[in-house]
């Protein structure tokens, strides 16, 4: 069957679709006129092009930058992959040890009154505060930096999955014993299922934390990775460099948030946002 | 009876793991050749540094001019933020025209900021403050904006049927109603600004306790680092404590009687 | 019967909703109208649209298509009372301060509109109670705030949404019997919105039976049943029956 060709719209329908239309043009002016301006401001020196590049002058770093090794000695793909390293296994670490660890917090008591000591101690403390001490000990290899990625990460980790289990709602416990569930059993079926999603946050929040921490690390101390790279456009008065640095830094993040929002719709779907 | 057992146990077990990080640290410390000092070195360095000036000020002083910056930047980055997060919540046009371009600087790490700010404003009080200012206005915008988006609707429409013109509406109601969540974006982000000052100091700077606790790793000084992590540690808990404590007395709504 | 003045005339009132690429319509065609000082209840059944005819006739809304015309001319925002069914008091605001909103949004006097305040507060009972905030309440008693501060427009139209559609039953019959109270001492015009029969013969001069998706008026019954009424008044139960066989409600 054709499709009737003037289909006649509702005026609620065609408010709706003005509004959106309305809503995608000022998106697209605005990020236009972000982008103009920048460039406008740089190139007729009311910035100082010392101190910061212009939007065509970045796309003409990125793309020099993809192959060439200066100023800092490494591409930018390498330097990714050297922060992306570092960062995923730091994280994926923090990630394996906190959450089974809140978890086994939130469900035991005898636990969670000895741990939670040692983690009322250790939360206030900054991971950054770390670094000093780390450096010290393990010197600024593979390992120190790992360590730091790990502490940034594994506080959310655990307070999270803690919370989550703790939060629980009495009466799903209670549906599950009417049931004859074990205590295991409710703790798999009725607590673990119900934290998922205050553990997702915890997640969120140890993966931004860690990302940041280890720009931070690179800075203080390395000899190649984001972090490293923009501090080395610091020293070279390189600003088209350190742009190039905290964008690529800033998109990898927003990117690993994005893919940790589809694994928690896989994982949970029953989530309503 | 054996209720009264299983409590005692309970009771006993948070003082029994303080004992083991102790004997813990101990032992480190004890371990041949072991870089960690013992508890009673840290203690003996910390009342040392509580009045002996080291890099030219005392462990307070240091803490104090950190807490400066921090708080000059977070009274600026308050009202940045609240403006900004509410002109995103109330004006649509706004919104659409802003929010892309902030959304693009959004993800990138406060801390990756410093060296451009380095560039602009040298390793001065400014760079700080500046840094401080972006590590916590994002949070403030965010969460403010969050708090506006969430207001129940039905207390929009009430506040419109008693006759409130568009700004009374702001001020009357959305306002109050997103205050709680404002505030929790302030809490967080006061945190986040501690963090950034800290990093700020450890990478460029001449006071601070940040610049300490990296003066502790240059000269070596193992003991004066563990002191500045837990000086870092309980300055951050005070902050978080007392700002849970002001939530409370500003919305006092929002929590059950 | 009485000559009757129209106070508020809905004629073929229209609405549809647009989401998600599908056009909805809630309400189809309703007209009626609405008499100086009468109780008007709305009756029907869970989610149709009589929220929606509220909204309209508040202003709250727009409707698609359709006129209202109010003896008069159309009050202004803030002219006219209306009391939600969740309640919707400012949680920060003590009962004082919620009821005295109106007025203050309007600059009038402070002294004045507490002295206004105060005597509809007092209206509904909860003299005593000005400081208390809305979580210290309970459900009737934040209804009853919601009435206070609906009467504080000093409309001569009040419109109410399933005002005890949260409360237990019991509190549910003895808000009841408060309204019309009120309603007795300050004659408003008062439209009323529910999906419970029994209270809309308790409450109602008239009730508009309401009914299907998209809204349609079904019909019009006119209690004729001297006030208090009584749940077990064979009148009150033979129009019940009657009302209940013209109906998908569950009963």
């Amino acid at each position: 069957m054709k499709k009737p060709v003037n289909k006649l719209k509702s005026p609620e329908q065609r408010k709706f679709e003005r509004e959106r239309r309305k809503n995608v043009l000022l998106s697209l002016s605005g990020l236009v006129l972000f982008f103009v301006l920048w460039e406008v401001l740089v190139d007729t020196g009311v910035i100082s092009s010392r101190a910061l590049c212009s939007p065509s002058e970045l796309v003409g770093t990125l793309l020099t930058k993809l192959v060439s090794k200066n100023p800092d000695g490494a591409t930018l793909i390498v330097n990714m992959l050297a922060s992306l390293k570092l960062a995923v296994l730091g994280f994926l670490i923090a990630v394996a040890v906190g959450i089974p660890l809140g978890l086994f917090m939130g469900y035991f008591k005898a636990f969670d009154k000895f741990m939670t000591p040692i983690f009322e101690i250790l939360r206030p403390i900054p991971p950054i505060a770390w670094i000093p001490i780390v450096i010290l000990t393990l010197g600024i290899g593979l390992g120190a930096k790992i360590f730091i990625i790990f502490i940034s990460a594994f506080c959310g980790c655990v307070i999270n999955s803690y919370l989550g289990i703790k939060l629980t709602n009495r009466t799903y416990i209670n549906v599950a014993k009417t049931f004859g569930a074990s205590d295991w059993q409710i703790f798999t079926k009725v607590c673990l299922p119900s934290a998922v999603n205050m553990i997702f946050a915890g997640v969120r929040t140890a993966l931004n934390s860690s990302w940041g921490t280890l720009v931070a690390a690179e800075m203080l101390a390395a000899t190649s990775g984001l972090g490293y790279m923009i501090q080395m456009g610091r020293r070279l008065i390189r600003p088209d460099i350190i742009v190039l640095g905290m964008f690529t830094i800033g998109s990898i993040g927003a990117l690993m948030g994005l893919v940790l929002g589809r694994i928690e719709k896989r994982i949970a779907p029953w989530r309503d946002r | 009876m054996k209720k009264a057992v299983k409590n005692t146990f309970y009771a006993v077990l948070p003082a029994l793991s303080i004992v083991v990080i102790l004997i813990g640290w101990v032992l480190l410390s004890m371990k041949e050749g072991s870089l960690i000092p013992s508890p009673a070195e840290t203690w003996s360095r910390f009342v040392f540094v509580m009045t002996n000036p080291i890099a030219n000020a005392t462990l307070p002083v240091h803490i104090l001019v950190s807490l400066r910056r921090v708080l000059i930047a977070m009274v600026l980055a308050v009202v940045v933020g609240i403006t900004l997060g509410v002109l995103f919540g109330w004006s649509p046009v706004f919104r659409g025209l802003v929010m892309p371009a902030f959304e693009l600087v959004r993800p990138i790490p406060p801390i990756a900021w410093l060296p451009l700010i380095i560039i602009w404003c040298g390793i001065g009080e400014l760079a700080k403050i500046v840094i401080v200012f972006i590590g916590a206005f994002t949070g403030i915008v965010i969460n403010t904006h969050a708090g506006m988006k969430s207001i129940d609707p039905e207390l929009i429409k009430a506040g419109r049927s008693l006759g409130a013109t568009k700004a009374q509406l702001l001020s009357h109601v959305a306002m109050p109603a997103a205050f709680p969540a404002i505030l929790a974006g302030v809490k967080t982000s006061l945190s986040a600004g501690w963090m950034c000052v800290l990093a700020a100091e450890m990478i460029a700077a001449k006071q601070g306790v940040g610049f300490l606790i990296i003066k502790g790793q240059e000269i070596g000084d193992m003991a004066l680092i563990v002191v500045c992590m837990f000086a870092i540690g309980i300055v951050s808990m005070i902050i978080s404590v007392s700002l849970t404590k002001l939530e409370g007395v500003l919305c006092p709504w929002q929590f059950k009687t | 019967m009485a000559v009757q003045n129209v106070k508020i005339r809905l004629r073929n009132i229209t609405k549809s909703f647009y989401a998600k690429g599908k056009n909805t319509p809630v309400l189809g065609d309703i007209s009626l109208d609405v008499y100086e000082n009468e109780f008007l209840v709305l009756l029907g059944p869970g989610q149709c649209g009589k929220t929606v005819i509220l909204n309209i006739i508040a202003g709250l809304e727009e409707q698609s298509s359709g006129t209202i015309e109010f003896s008069g001319g159309r009050p202004k925002m803030g002219e006219l009372g209306v009391v939600f069914q969740k309640y919707a008091l400012f949680p920060w605001k003590t009962v004082m301060g919620n009821v005295e909103m109106g007025p203050q949004l309007k600059h009038v006097k402070k002294e004045v509109r507490r002295e206004k305040a105060q005597s509809y507060i007092d209206l509904v009972g909860l003299t005593g109670f000005e400081r208390a905030l809305p979580k210290q309440l309970s459900g009737g008693m934040k209804q009853r705030v919601g009435i206070a501060r609906a009467y504080s427009s000093e409309s001569d139209i009040m419109l109410m949404d399933e005002p005890f559609g949260a409360l237990d039953a019991q509190t549910r019959y003895s808000m009841e019997e408060e309204i019309l109270k009120i309603w007795e001492k300050k004659k408003r015009t008062v439209i009323f919105v529910t999906n419970n029969l029994e209270e809309a013969i308790y409450l109602g001069d008239r009730i508009i039976l309401l009914g299907d998706t998209p809204t349609v008026v079904r019909k019009e019954y006119v209690p004729d049943i001297p006030r208090p009424r009584n749940y077990t008044d064979p009148a009150f139960l033979a129009l019940r029956n009657e009302i209940a066989e013209n109906t998908d409600l569950v009963l």
